[in-house]
């Protein structure tokens, strides 16, 4: 089951600045593919969603980046800053919160039993 | 792995240009992601015209501009920064600068001049001097504006203005 764009557009942010936590610096395609890797293929980020957020994760000062020419090509790595990692982590536990507040609202426990 | 051509990668570059692309970071991003899965699709075998035409519309569901657009739009919404467009920068900086001549002007023409005096050629030298300021304005703007920049201008004159964008291009053109 793949999950759908709503239900990972308030997620992705979090997703890309843990997976930053976790592997120090990474580059958009290697970002798609180890969140497919980690979902095994339930979570597919987009190029169209995963761009403007790290975008915009660099415009709001969480990470910093670096480049690599590969031939005419360049590679943009990104990896957080002190801002970013403390940011990383408010969204985790806001996140975790989060699950743990739905998994009460839906009763998702008692279902699983 | 099959590697692209340069003439291939100045083609999608030339291409993200086309449809709208204009952030450089973002086109660096698109291109590197284009040139990865075309390369994966490559090894597998066909041509690259096919592979890319097959691949380009993956990454929207009306244009490709979409992506610079969510990309802007995310970053207006962060922080209490003012977000200007090229063509209001420019119009505020030439406002700053040529504001005071134009009210000192029209404050001497409609109350201190005295009745009957002609204009005297110092005044055009002035206003000769002010709109002479122009073409620095622009290079100001243009520099200021760096994420803007390459739909008006050829990317090698990029050197020619910023040290920003001079450690960028180098690299590429050499």
């Amino acid at each position: 089951m793949v999950y759908s764009t709503e239900l990972l557009k308030g997620t992705l942010k979090t997703i890309v600045l843990k997976l930053l936590v976790d592997n120090k610096k990474m580059y958009g395609y290697e970002i798609t593919q180890k969140v497919k890797e980690l979902t095994q293929d339930k979570i597919q980020i987009t190029e169209g969603a995963l761009y403007p957020t790290l975008h915009g994760l660099e415009a709001d000062g969480l990470v910093t980046t670096e480049t690599e020419y590969i031939g005419k090509r360049v590679r943009k790595y990104y990896s957080l800053n002190l801002a970013g990692k403390t940011r990383a982590k408010e969204k985790v536990n806001e996140l975790a919160s989060f699950v743990q507040t739905m998994t009460l609202l839906l009763d998702l426990k008692t279902k699983t039993l | 792995m099959a590697a692209l051509s340069d003439e291939q990668v100045d083609y999608i570059l030339d291409e993200l240009r086309a449809h709208g692309i204009r952030l450089e970071g973002l086109r660096d991003n698109l291109l590197d992601h284009i040139c990865i899965l075309l390369e994966e699709r490559l090894e597998t075998g066909g041509d690259f015209e096919s592979a890319y035409a097959a691949l380009i519309p993956c990454f929207y569901r009306q244009e490709l501009y979409e992506l610079e657009e969510e990309a802007l739009f995310i970053t207006s919404l962060k922080g209490p920064h003012l977000v200007l467009s090229r063509n209001r920068l420019f119009q505020c900086l030439l406002g700053i600068v040529a504001s005071p001549y134009i009210s000192y002007f029209l404050l001497w023409f409609f109350i201190l001049r005295p009745a009957g005096d002609p204009r005297q050629p110092i005044d055009v030298l002035d206003a000769i001097m002010v709109f002479a300021l122009f073409p620095f304005l622009i290079i100001l703007v243009l520099f200021l504006t760096p994420d803007r920049f390459d739909p008006l201008i050829p990317w090698r004159s990029k050197v020619l203005i910023g040290g920003k964008t001079l450690i960028r291009v180098l690299p590429a053109a050499t």
